[in-house]
């Protein structure tokens, strides 16, 4: 009967433990108990800051077909760039112009 | 000392076993996921990865928020209200727009509420792999959520934050974005060819350079042929890697405006940009920023002129 008792108690607190477990998640967690919370509810650190875009800072989408320059491995300060840059023989990308069909 | 007799004992042990074993097997079913809704009804199985596909802001204040959106875009709103989370689902014209989450600031700190930018993605616990492998960290560790798919919450290196979502109901389809929807979205990064460099390595982009007026680097990351987003530098004295995302408007003068007398605020007043059309930059009356893009029905470049 002892060795049941044991048993069961031990169950118990494994479930309990596991459940405390699946019911984590979220580097701030605003909200309780055991739900898997939303998870993606973040504050970022105070203080955006805007301005200092100058006249030629752009930020838009280009349009389909725009001037690709040949800028080769010249990377602004001379050197390869950290990332892959698309093949010469690819067009300058633009947004999707479909509709969405009704 | 009195002695208590193991058949006095016997009811409370079994009692006491009884709680622990209830509320040990209720916990995990109470334990279900917040039950955030579908990108796509009916569901599709369209895929696109390295698309910005979703967007959600998180609030101090969610009626305040659905007033001031509602005012500038129309936006109508379907709430889901859970133990934890207080959600709003934005539509348009029945549409899926993006979502706002309430959350309460944690006491005694000054946070920016902020739009977190959701990137497509068919294995996110495979996109966690390597996020951990080119140095960028977990906020938010994979976690699935059934009607919307699963997710998870990263910052790049350069501590911009975003998340990753593989959408249990397929992407939202590659058309041309409505006024008073989402439609383009930038990062601005302290180094702006080591960034793309870490998303390329995440999402397989095409990395374009594309020519800015300032001489300043500008990049444009594309996959299936469709540009997803720009990298752009950040200006001098600014310190703070993002995400921004931009709302389709017919005229960002007039939406500027509107944004004032909703109690928002202008960052950027509005400016013509690279396509021809003008852009701005503006903060809800919670300080969260976004911004306004024009963009011509026809693609062409003589829709501009």
């Amino acid at each position: 009967m002892k060795r049941w008792r044991a048993g069961a108690l031990g169950l118990a607190v494994a479930t309990l433990l596991q459940a405390c477990v699946a019911g984590g998640g979220g580097y701030y967690e605003g909200g309780g108990g055991a739900e898997v919370n939303y998870g993606a509810d973040f504050y970022e650190p105070y203080g955006y800051e805007y301005g200092g875009w100058g006249p030629g800072y752009w930020v838009g989408p280009p349009r389909r077909g725009d001037h690709r320059p040949e800028r080769g491995n010249d990377h602004g300060g001379g050197g390869a760039p950290a990332y892959r840059p698309a093949a010469p023989s690819r067009a300058m990308p633009s947004l999707p112009s479909g509709q969405r069909r009704r | 000392m009195p002695q208590t007799s193991s058949s006095t004992r016997a009811p409370l042990v079994h009692a006491l076993l009884a709680v622990l074993l209830g509320v040990g097997f209720a916990a995990p079913l109470a334990a279900a996921p917040v039950p955030l809704p579908p990108l796509n009804q009916p569901p599709t199985s369209e895929h696109h990865v390295g698309k910005v596909i979703w967007v959600d802001l998180v609030t101090p204040d969610l009626a305040a928020s659905k007033r001031f959106y509602a005012g500038l875009f129309q936006w109508t709103y379907s709430e889901i209200h859970s133990r934890s989370t207080d959600y709003a689902l934005a539509m348009l014209n029945g549409h899926p727009v993006c979502g706002i989450v309430q959350r309460t600031p944690p006491a005694g700190e000054r946070r920016q509420p902020a739009w977190l930018t959701f990137i497509a993605a068919t294995d996110v616990d495979a996109t966690q792999q390597r996020v951990l492998q080119h140095g960028g960290q977990v906020l938010f560790a994979p976690h699935a959520y059934p009607q919307r798919g699963r997710q998870a919450v990263f910052t790049d290196p350069q501590g911009a934050v975003f998340a990753v979502l593989a959408s249990s109901s397929g992407d939202p389809p590659d058309i041309l974005a409505l006024p008073g929807e989402w439609i383009w979205s930038s990062l601005i990064a302290r180094d702006p060819g080591g960034d793309a460099a870490f998303y390329q390595s995440l999402f397989g982009y095409e990395v374009f350079e594309s020519p800015n007026g300032d001489g300043s680097e500008h990049l444009i990351l594309s996959t299936e042929d469709y540009a997803r987003a720009s990298v752009n530098g950040l200006p001098e004295d600014h310190h703070h890697p993002h995400w921004l995302n931009f709302v389709r408007v017919l005229d960002t003068v007039q939406m500027s405006t509107t944004v004032t007398q909703l109690g928002g605020r202008v960052l950027v007043e509005p400016r013509l940009d690279r396509h021809g059309g003008r852009v701005a930059v503006v903060a809800d009356p919670s300080g969260a920023p976004f911004g306004l893009l024009e963009w011509p029905e026809s693609e062409s470049k003589e829709g501009m002129q």
